[in-house]
């Protein structure tokens, strides 16, 4: 189902392009091209027959340095690997964790960025623009900094307990904790969100939303059926992307969250390096590979959804 | 009175008003505060819980930071590194970015959406398979495979935007060139080129800042043998008093405050969420 979706998308955009040719076109986009086939499809690719126990060829180094390797005894190999993960009793929470951070955060990023969006595009004014410059910040901080600087934000010595102290309140230490996590990701998710959703209502025709302001329709009406249907595209397109980047972020649960359970992240990171078990770190990198197509699905749903309305495909 | 607040809740009414600006008080809180709260300790001698001044103001770990050897060795290979990443990342994406722009061949929009999703993988899961790839090619522990991983990185913003950019150059404007005699190569120059600009100079900012703050692949392929400044972070933080993580953070943020300023009025005008719509 899923494969024959991106199929069709694949042939759509073939014969549009086909009639056209430029063979200079096609060698100029050659370079980026093969980087991406060596570097990110060829590893994937030869990542998953190590996962599956294939432990020659080009897995033959990485198979003898690492430990508790499982080799395949079938044709098609093994499951050794993937049964090590599944049964490991930090796996589960690991697994919720991860989703549940993905989730909460994304849900929150989009409603800030839509809050930020619709103020700007219905109200504007000087203090609209600083905010969203505000929410830009983060873009330009790297995350090692960000993730440092909310750790000591939020610690037992932070400012956060000191300031809340001095009125006689405990505010609860969210260092170490699921939630320090959650508002980590936010931090860092916010700007890239922030631009496509701002750009995506900037584009919305004036004359539209006066149009439905004339018919009646109130503030929250416009919203609901002006706004948001006219800006979903780059509003799947920031909730796609934002979900995929927390799923595979290392340094923010690193850093905030609990030692265990953790996000997958970090134990891909922990099983790769400290651990020493390559394989059993690959698999749950599939883990988190399946988990984000199903959103990437999404992601390509919405760009063919916004490229057939605007008669590209 | 009551006709009074009827006026006013035209414009914009005083609750709305004072949630707003509520509001703008907790985002800058939120955003501005771990950062404000950090960058103070790279000058206070110590601070003790829960008093709200620090005991004392000194320059004690800048020194400290300079003097040491492996922070200093950070710093040295992460300006060695990210340069050699955006020329490279230039030289092998301009010339695509341009093809996307302006040709059309066969796949363009493959190419496209093959770049986007190079970058849609879940990062971590991604840098685990290239690292087991790069036990293979003898690529772990060195510069050149932490140059590969950060090469990674910045594709999308150097075929994206300048993509966007080349596109979005007017044709009539070349052709008038061409009409008054201008050669193919000073068209390209003079005008494709320069109108491009913004739009490539956004696509160098993010990229030298994507591979400058890289840090999760670097430490997975890099570590132990090749530290840049963020992966020292992970080591740093563990073995040194808070205040030396401050100044380390405030050395790492100056590039980007710098490209930023420099860089600003580009981004925050649409160039970077222009390049990241498929057209």
């Amino acid at each position: 189902m899923a494969s024959e979706k991106t199929d069709v998308v694949a042939e759509s955009l073939l014969v549009k392009t086909t009639p056209r040719l430029s063979a200079l076109g096609f060698f100029m986009a050659l370079p980026p091209m093969l980087l991406v086939i060596c570097f990110v499809g060829l590893p994937i690719l030869i990542a998953f027959t190590f996962s599956l126990g294939f432990t020659t060829g080009p897995n033959r180094v990485v198979s003898i340095i690492g430990q508790e390797i499982h080799k395949k005894d079938h044709w098609w190999g093994t499951f050794g690997a993937y049964k090590d993960v599944f049964h490991d009793s930090r796996f589960p929470g690991d697994l919720r964790t991860t989703l549940l951070v993905t989730f909460m955060a994304t849900v929150l990023v989009l409603i800030m960025a839509l809050g930020i969006g619709i103020y700007q595009r219905m109200i504007g004014g000087r203090l609209a623009g600083v905010m969203t410059t505000l929410t830009l910040v983060p873009l330009f901080v790297p995350v090692v900094i960000a993730s440092w600087a909310i750790h000591t934000f939020y610690a037992g010595d932070g400012f956060m307990r000191t300031l809340f102290s001095h009125f006689g309140i405990n505010f609860p230490t969210l260092t170490s904790t699921v939630s320090a996590i959650i508002i980590g990701t936010i931090w860092t998710s916010l700007p890239f969100a922030i631009l496509m959703v701002t750009s995506g209502l900037q584009s919305i025709p004036d004359a539209l939303i006066e149009t439905a302001q004339d018919a009646g329709a109130g503030f929250f009406r416009i919203i609901r059926t002006v706004l948001v249907p006219l800006a979903i595209t780059p509003i799947v397109i920031a909730g796609t992307f934002t979900a995929i980047g927390i799923m595979g972020s290392f340094t923010i649960p690193l850093f905030l969250g609990p030692n265990q359970p953790t996000m997958l992240g970090v134990e891909i990171a922990n099983f790769f390096g400290a651990y020493n078990r390559p394989q059993q770190s690959i698999v749950m990198a599939f883990v988190v590979f399946a988990a984000a197509s199903g959103i990437a699905l999404v992601y390509i749903w919405a760009n063919v959804r916004s490229a057939k309305q605007s008669g590209r495909i | 009175m009551a006709r009074r607040e009827k006026t006013r809740s035209k414009s914009s009414s005083p609750v709305i008003k004072v949630f707003l600006l509520i509001m703008m008080i907790a985002l800058a809180f939120f955003i501005l505060g771990p950062l404000l709260w950090l960058g103070i300790h790279a000058f206070v001698s110590n601070w003790t819980y829960p008093n709200l001044y620090p005991d004392g103001w000194t320059f004690h770990w800048w020194t400290q930071v300079f003097a040491d050897s492996a922070l200093a060795d950070a710093i040295r290979n992460s300006l060695i590194i990210s340069p050699i990443v955006v020329i490279a990342s230039m030289i092998i994406c301009l010339p695509a970015a341009y093809a996307a722009g302006r040709l059309h061949y066969a796949g363009r929009k493959t190419f496209l959406i093959g770049m986007f999703a190079a970058n849609s993988f879940p990062k971590i899961g991604l840098f685990a398979s290239i690292a087991t790839l790069y036990y293979a090619l003898n690529l772990m522990g060195t510069v050149v495979g932490v140059i590969i991983i950060q090469l990674l990185g910045t594709i999308i913003y150097m075929t994206w935007i300048p993509a966007a950019a080349f596109a979005a150059v007017p044709r009539n404007l070349e052709e008038a060139a061409r009409d008054a005699g201008a050669s193919k190569f000073k068209v390209f120059r003079s005008i494709t080129l320069r109108l491009a600009m913004p739009g490539i100079l956004v696509a160098i900012v993010m990229s030298f800042l994507a591979s400058f703050d890289e840090a999760q692949g670097t430490y997975l392929v890099g570590a132990p043998a090749v530290f840049t400044m963020p992966t020292e972070m992970y080591s740093l933080v563990q073995n040194y008093p808070i205040q030396v993580a401050a100044v380390f953070s405030l050395l790492l943020a100056l590039p980007s405050v710098l490209l930023i300023s420099l860089a600003r009025k580009h981004i925050v005008g649409g160039q970077l969420a222009e390049g990241f719509q498929i057209k």
